[in-house]
């Protein structure tokens, strides 16, 4: 049973998370033992993979030094990259592997802990069946080790069940973009920034979650360019707004066909772009017919001359882009949201050409790298569909196997948890994940993970979800293992191995391949080396619409990277999609779909009668379990606040540094309140980064968006309940930050 | 570093204690170091270059010239003659019959042209009363430090010729 | 670096801190960032402004330094406070019109920017101009300021006191100076000391 083993105080005792503040060996260190070698390679964390510098000296990274040449963040990073360092000496560094015994986790040689994983994998399957275990992947895994993956769980057990955290992430996106134009990836290149003329940024708090993004969209701004935010809270980058419309969470969808309803009524729409390269453009004419601008503000709170002011100004552009991100794709509508922005643009002829376009800013690392070469529940390599005859006969091909022994499509990431909660699914091995912080409702995935018969963990910190683990198998951060990525604008990078894994820690690709050994499949999994893997990926890829094929480690880094598709040696690589004017659908056209509108899953009620909306710091990164164990980090905003309006606030008495209990249909827990004018005053918002009773995914709940089955984080209902006093977790008194949002500086 | 210091409205302590580096008037302790090693150095070049200068002098070389004849001087006489320069004076006593003595005019103290005393045989200087033997120019009393230099005289039949400069 | 120069454009910020903790970074003060950052008002508003030392030509922090442990170099920058000097007197901490030098009391020490002097003396640009991803903290040559809306002033007006700095401020375009003292938005031409008896 994965119930946690020894008191919780006492696993994060022993493992953290500890913040560290100073670099391996201490501040002096440097002028003493100087750095030996500088390692190119790139940031850990976002999708926007900046380019950085390790500093390497014998077999540790003691800092970093910016890397100005590399041309998507010329040197630029967030205070995440510059502390991202500090996690290969961390003392909670997990330096071997670790065995569940019941007085908490003590430590085991390499052999025994695979021997033992395979066994129970096996034996697990032998029971119940194939699909009785799962794999859950990871979206800042290098390519390599997302194919590998894919590769594991399909050939190595031979299980339909695997899926990772960008489930979590760019699912909608990836599904409107496909069901739109027939391919998953941003159609332009970040450089379309700097000529667009006018840029609108729906559900994308740009300064906090893809900084250096910012820096494209004040240069757009020096340049003339105009700059509308949609946003139920005014986010840094709100501060040079041209308009900021003030969007009711969940409420998108209604909004862009508001805006969409403008367009056609003034008649600013491109009929020869729509008639030469589009189809199913009246469908969606009929279904925005009743979208007036009054009918829209009733809907989503923002001003009818706002909508019609913010429509005139998209359009009657020359180029225009539209950036979206999570807060457009967490709900249960959020394909629809992303193809209701992509029917604006198609529908005023910005796509394929410089500085026109629409594109998804990708969150994680390896988040576009990551849904290409078949680590997601129904694809295979190369953006293939898991479906496809063709599909599965070339990738059989090249794993070596008939078609007919590769899986069908089985379950998304929340619907594994979910079959996990009912008993369908009894083993789950789950690497660069942390479910129990980021999957909504996490008392039902705390429930789940105590069912599980066998749990296996592959990290490099003991997560909050690595406690329920019978076995940790200690793995590699992303600087210890060489690969590719592929960034937010379809840029696909070079890792750099800086160093060796230390202690008796391993390479994530050499544990799978151990695994696999030990499940009779050694002679699929041959590879040495995270090279030899790609090579294989290469293969796999070829023909698909990621095609990788002519992509090289050499070639990437004589390049500065290679846009996909790439399909020879000699091929340059392909910034901007779509410019020959043809979409990636057989009948080469784009396709309007049409969204229709529907209540979110958790909807406000006289009981839960406020909106939560959950979200990010800059601090931090995703669960936190590699950012909250840096002290510099933790500092800038060490615990979540609630947001809240000083009107909201004021109805139930409460002042800015109050504790506040909030409660959704599921859970409470309790927060300092933050009280700012910079949010809609029927919404409050919370950052998830924590775990534990500071987690806002306590209160969220479970609903997905039917296609692409991510859940609906931004949108939940909730009440409100001045707390009497701090809860137990809460810092001592002399720590507490009663000013709004001031850090140590 | 300005060695100078410009005329200014600022108080004096302002210009020393400037807040501009460049205007520092101050010397650093490297700076002294410095200069004390080089300045030690110059002077230990300078006084290898002083020795190797005596090392290798050559003895100087003098004019010869006729000074006086045998009989033109009486005995106890003196003759006053130019030798080497016209600048240099120097002073010829016939001590004895065949004794022709000629030194240097200027005392040796601070340079007074020194007379010859008969009575005493002595070389006298008037101005601090310092006496040298009118034999061989050695200081019989009084300040002078050293002998007079002895101007050395070759006998050439009648002539009394002056051939070099004997210091000390 | 010969040609480049250090712009501060505060409308920019967003508020990372990206600045803050690479500055802190370095060797010479170890792990305490030199940054002066501000949540200038966040009930009201995300703007945020982080600053660096301006490095006056005269350097007022230097001026009343009873310890002579401020100087100022030719190329122009103004040193952090000598450590065998400095006392710790924080004079130079209040008597600063921009709030910039800080006191260590665990060391005895003022600290402050020196515009990565181990940085900027060899032709690096300084760490947090390097790592801001919104440059409002930039060092870039002129002709790249230009291309912004915004245009670069050093003369600010404090009081009576006129500074001009080496660090440059992006303002709208017609402003001259920067005022710093509420007199020079005041209507009445003098002021007066004590409030008059109505």
């Amino acid at each position: 049973m994965a119930k946690v083993p020894a008191s919780l105080e006492s696993l994060l005792d022993r493992f953290g998370p500890h913040p560290a503040y100073t670099p391996p060996g201490g501040w002096q260190d440097e002028s003493r033992n100087p750095a030996q070698r500088l390692v190119k390679t790139h940031c850990c964390f976002c999708g926007q993979q900046c380019g950085i510098q390790l500093k390497v000296r014998g077999n540790q990274v003691i800092g970093f030094e910016p890397w100005e040449e590399f041309p998507f963040n010329h040197g630029m990073l967030c205070p995440k990259g510059v502390k991202r360092y500090m996690q290969g000496g961390h003392p909670d560094r997990l330096l071997d592997p670790l065995m569940r015994t019941p007085q908490g986790f003590r430590t085991a040689a390499w052999d025994e802990v695979l021997d033992y994983t395979a066994t129970r994998l096996r034996e697990t399957q032998e029971k119940y069946g194939k699909d009785s275990v799962a794999i859950y992947g990871g979206a800042s895994l290098i390519s390599e080790k997302s194919y590998l993956l894919g590769k594991f769980a399909r050939v190595a057990l031979g299980t339909r069940h695997i899926d990772y955290n960008g489930r979590l992430c760019m699912v909608s996106a990836g599904t409107a973009y496909k069901l739109a134009f027939g391919v998953d990836r941003s159609p332009l290149p970040w450089s379309d920034i700097l000529k667009a003329q006018v840029v609108l940024v729906a559900g994308a708090n740009v300064a906090e979650c893809a900084p250096i993004t910012t820096d494209y969209l004040w240069r757009c701004r020096d340049a003339g360019g105009k700059l509308i935010i949609i946003d139920p809270r005014m986010t840094p980058i709100c501060r040079n707004a041209d308009m900021y419309l003030p969007v009711r969470p969940g409420t998108d969808m209604a909004l862009y066909m508001g805006l969409l309803h403008v367009i056609l009524r003034d008649g600013l729409e491109r009929h020869e772009f729509i008639s030469n390269h589009t189809i199913g453009f009246e469908q969606v004419v009929e279904s925005v017919r009743s979208w007036d601008p009054r009918t829209a503000a009733e809907k989503t709170g923002v001003p009818p001359e706002s909508i019609e002011r913010a429509a005139h100004l998209f359009a009657e552009a020359e180029r225009s882009i539209v950036l979206h991100a999570r807060g457009v794709e967490h709900q249960s509508k959020g394909v629809e949201n992303c193809l209701a922005l992509i029917n604006l643009c198609l529908a005023t002829g910005n796509i394929g050409r410089e500085g026109a376009g629409c594109a998804m800013i990708t969150g994680q690392g390896n988040g576009q790298g990551g849904r290409e070469h078949g680590q997601k529940c129904d694809q295979l390599p190369g953006q293939r569909s898991i479906n496809d005859p063709e599909a599965r006969a070339h990738t059989a091909k090249v794993w070596g196997i008939s078609p007919e022994e590769i899986p069908q499509a089985g379950y998304s990431a929340v619907e594994i948890m979910e079959a996990i909660h009912r008993g369908e699914i009894k083993a789950l091995l789950s690497c660069c994940f942390n479910p129990l912080v980021s999957l909504p409702d996490s008392k039902y995935t705390q429930e789940a993970l105590e069912k599980l018969d066998f749990f296996g963990v592959v990290d490099f910190f003991m997560s909050e979800t690595a406690h329920h683990a019978d076995v940790v198998l200690a793995g590699s951060l992303q600087e210890e293992e060489e690969g590719i990525g592929c960034t937010n604008e379809g840029r696909v990078i070079h890792i750099q191995k800086a160093v060796d894994p230390p202690g008796n820690a391993k390479g994530d690709s050499w544990i799978y391949c151990e695994l696999a050994k030990r499940l009779g499949k050694a002679r699929y999994f041959p590879f040495t080396s995270t090279r030899e893997i790609y090579e294989e990926l290469r293969e796999a890829s070829r023909g698909g619409h990621a095609d990788y094929y002519g992509i090289t480690y050499e070639k990437i880094d004589k390049n500065m990277g290679i846009f996909w598709p790439c399909p020879t040696l000699e091929h340059p690589g392909t910034p901007r999609l779509f410019e020959d004017g043809r979409s990636f659908h057989p009948d080469g056209k784009h396709h309007f779909v049409v969204t229709e509108w529907r209540q979110s899953g958790d909807p406000v009620s006289v009981e839960f009668p406020i909106y939560l909306t959950t979200g990010r710091v800059v601090s931090q990164y995703l669960s936190g379990t590699q950012t909250r164990r840096i002290g510099g980090l933790l500092d800038l905003y060490p615990n979540p606040r609630l947001e809240i309006h000083p009107r909201l606030a004021e109805q139930y008495q409460i002042k800015d540094g109050d504790w506040v209990t909030i409660m959704s249909r599921r859970n409470e827990i309790t927060l300092q309140a933050m009280v700012v004018k910079t949010i809609r005053p029927d919404t409050v918002f919370i950052p998830y980064h924590w775990a534990g009773k500071r987690s806002a995914n306590r209160l969220t709940h479970r609903t997905l968006d039917p296609r692409s089955k991510i859940p609906e984080f931004k949108v939940s209902a909730c009440q409100l309940r001045k707390a009497d006093g701090p809860p137990d977790w809460a810092p001592a008194p002399g720590d507490l930050v009663p000013q709004s949002g001031k850090g140590k500086t | 570093m300005s060695l100078l210091r410009n005329p200014s409205k600022e108080p004096l302590w302002k210009d020393e204690f400037s807040v501009f580096t460049g205007d520092e008037r101050y010397v650093t302790r490297r700076q002294f170091t410095k200069f004390l090693t080089l300045a030690s150095l110059g002077m230990f070049v300078g006084n290898l270059w002083i020795l190797a200068r005596s090392y290798f002098a050559k003895s100087p070389v003098f004019p010869t010239s006729t000074v006086a004849t045998t009989d033109e001087i009486p005995v106890g006489g003196v003759k006053l003659f130019s030798y080497p320069t016209p600048t240099d004076h120097c002073i010829l006593v016939r001590t004895g019959e065949d004794e022709f003595n000629a030194f240097s005019q200027k005392c040796t103290h601070l340079s007074c042209a020194v007379y010859y005393e008969r009575e005493t045989s002595r070389l006298a200087c008037p101005c601090h009363h310092g006496y040298f033997s009118a034999k061989d120019g050695s200081v019989l009393q009084g300040p002078p430090p050293r002998p007079l230099p002895r101007i050395i005289l070759e006998r050439q039949g009648q002539e009394l010729v002056a051939i070099g400069v004997k210091v000390g | 670096m010969h040609g480049y120069e250090f712009y501060v454009d505060p409308s920019r910020c967003i508020g990372c801190q990206s600045c803050v903790e690479a500055c802190a970074e370095c060797e010479t003060h170890r792990g305490k960032s030199m940054i002066n950052f501000d949540f200038i008002d966040r009930q009201g508003t995300t703007a945020t402004a982080a600053y660096v030392c301006w490095h006056c030509d005269e350097p007022t922090c230097a001026m009343v330094c009873p310890a002579d442990a401020i100087k100022k170099g030719d190329d122009g920058i103004v040193q952090s406070s000598l450590k065998p000097r400095c006392i710790g007197c924080s004079n130079c901490v209040l008597a600063c019109p921009f709030g910039i030098p800080k006191i260590f009391p665990e060391y005895e020490q003022m600290m402050k920017c020196d515009m990565c002097y181990d940085r900027t003396s060899i032709g690096k640009k300084p760490m947090c101009a390097t790592v801001c991803p919104s440059q409002a903290l930039s060092y870039v040559r002129p002709e790249e300021i230009a291309k912004r809306r915004e245009k670069p002033t050093n003369v600010f007006q404090f009081g009576k006191q006129k500074i001009v700095t080496r660090v440059h401020m992006m303002v709208p375009a017609e402003t001259e100076a920067v005022s710093l003292d509420v007199l020079d938005y005041m209507w009445e031409e003098s002021y007066v000391a004590f409030a008059q008896p109505q």
